[in-house]
């Protein structure tokens, strides 16, 4: 590909990232509300691990201030990971209006990753405010991050937002076979939200039950890098980390390659008719 | 009053029994949506065990005070959803217009916005919610009058939360508002999960007068171990009397500015 082709190339989903957000900035109010409801969601895993930390000093490694660096980091890059516009797919082959999109002289994947990174540069910003006003109107020290394993913590990141993007397809593409679109969501959010590590830090869990959750690809979403920003040298001595690089390039590779294969099944499968 | 009471069961039962009948066209979701809501009830479960692991008081509730909360929590947010279950199809009602076929029907409108689809999934998931709910007081070395006061308090919060539902219903008329409302609803009383003084204290006072999700789970809780004084129980009836009553006044409110179609 020359240089000319990538840059119209690149313009193009520019493009689908400017109207994104543009499209969040016409429905404010919405948006507003979904943040209100990220942040209220915060409040109960947060109060009560620092509840907990400081009635025990020591929960599993963790003290006050360590619970309170990995939930400020939790809450600031939870939704940059997991935010997702990959929901609505299967509502748009539902309704068929997928057919627009195919249409278009542009990947069905690409279009979609870049919506995905207006959403999530949107809610970063958002839940930066919010932390950030939480903790001072509040009074509570900031935490420091750590610098030392920031490589680890981009890697992690990149490769969780890649995970989570690739797996949030594979649910959408359930629409191609179904109209039970938002049952299987359900459940995908449910074991998000807890085995990713957004209501607790996972390695306060037995050594055995935690060894478990690394060989499923939830911890990869976002308790890695949370932990890489935030306290790294909790968990050092808990882990290997052959493993959990050969895990999550394993999960990465599966999703990506089922993604693409319950894509090309669904568009042989798929048809419609009224527009 | 007798015959009115038998005439509005009888058109509740009918619509509980369609209700039924459509949740039950798609076995998929049940089953999915069962199993959902199971995960999540056991994960949560599970993370009061983990708490409790390394300490036997959290924000002064022991373990078995903490679980009969959680299921108290669960009890009344599964019953509030198995009744109100109405109010998450009432947007496209108002938007559509279609609101005005059932305002002109000789029945109270609440009969089917409020409480005419009764949901099965909760209907069903609320069986073994009240089993354990009962199982783990019966443990407790409990007075009866102190359970009396728990099953009053639990109701008083069923009241509360018909009070949010009705005003959510109000809201919908008002500004065709009504999935971020109930969902904003819904995550506030998730803060009830747990007690309510493990927030800081504003949260917690927030949580207690002003949006009173404290007394709606938590004060049946404190009754059951003598935690609530006589001043908090006649706030508690007080403040869902008001509730009650304002959420009415809004309802009839909205209904005045209600302009058929189009909101």
């Amino acid at each position: 590909m020359n240089e000319c082709c990538y840059n119209l190339l690149m313009h193009k989903y520019f493009g689908v990232f400017i109207l994104t957000l543009k499209e969040y900035f016409a429905y404010r109010l919405n948006f507003l509300i979904w943040r209100l409801r990220v942040f209220i969601g915060f409040l109960v895993p947060f109060f009560l691990w620092l509840t907990v930390t400081k009635q025990v000093k020591n929960f599993a490694g963790y003290e006050e201030k360590s619970i309170i660096s990995y939930f400020f980091f939790s809450h600031l890059f939870s939704y940059f990971i997991l935010g997702t516009r990959t929901v609505d797919i299967a509502g748009q082959i539902q309704n068929g209006e997928i057919i627009n999109l195919l249409l278009k002289p542009m990947s069905f994947f690409r279009y979609y990753f870049f919506r995905d990174l207006a959403d999530k540069i949107l809610n970063l910003l958002l839940s930066f405010f919010e932390i950030y006003l939480f903790f001072k109107i509040f009074s509570i020290p900031f935490p420091s991050s750590n610098f030392q394993f920031l490589p680890f913590f981009f890697l992690f990141l990149t490769l969780g937002l890649f995970l989570n993007f690739y797996l949030s397809l594979l649910i959408s593409f359930w629409g191609f076979w179904s109209t039970e679109i938002w049952a299987p969501r359900f459940i995908f959010f449910i074991l998000i939200s807890i085995l990713s590590g957004s209501f607790f830090p996972l390695d306060v869990l037995p050594k055995k039950i935690f060894f478990l959750i690394l060989l499923t690809p939830f911890p990869y979403l976002f308790f890695l890098p949370v932990k890489m920003i935030s306290s790294p040298q909790t968990l050092i001595n808990k882990i290997d980390f052959n493993l959990i690089f050969f895990m999550v390039s394993f999960w990465l590779i599966v999703f990506f390659f089922l993604a693409r294969f319950f894509w090309q099944q669904g568009l042989k499968s798929f048809s419609f008719w009224g527009k | 009053m007798f015959k009115k009471i038998k005439r509005n069961l009888k058109i509740f039962l009918l619509f509980s029994y369609h209700s039924l009948k459509t949740s039950s066209q798609s076995r998929q979701g049940i089953v999915f949506f069962t199993l959902g809501k199971v995960l999540r009830f056991l994960l949560l479960f599970g993370i009061i065990f983990l708490v409790f692991s390394k300490t036997k008081i959290i924000a002064g509730w022991s373990l078995k005070q903490v679980i009969i909360l959680y299921l108290t929590f669960n009890f009344i947010d599964t019953f509030s959803q198995l009744l109100y279950r109405e109010v998450y199809r009432f947007r496209p009602l108002v938007v559509s217009g279609n609101l005005d076929l059932i305002l002109v029907k000789p029945y109270h409108p609440f009969l089917k916005v409020l409480l005419g689809g009764v949901d099965l999934l909760d209907f069903l998931l609320l069986i073994p919610y009240s089993s354990l709910l009962i199982f783990f007081i019966l443990q407790e070395n409990v007075s009866f009058f102190s359970l009396f006061w728990y099953l009053i308090l639990v109701a008083n919060g069923l009241i509360i939360s018909t009070a949010f539902h009705i005003f959510v219903l109000a809201l919908g008329l008002l500004t065709t508002e009504v999935d971020n409302t109930i969902m904003i609803y819904r995550d506030l009383l998730n803060l009830g999960r747990f007690p309510i003084e493990i927030y800081q204290q504003i949260i917690s006072f927030i949580f207690t007068f002003i949006i009173p999700i404290g007394v709606m789970i938590t004060f049946p809780v404190k009754a059951l171990f003598h935690f609530l004084n006589l001043k908090n129980i006649v706030f508690s009836f007080f403040i869902s009397f008001f509730l009650l009553s304002l959420s009415i006044k809004f309802w009839q409110l909205g209904l005045k500015k209600y302009q058929s179609a189009g909101g």
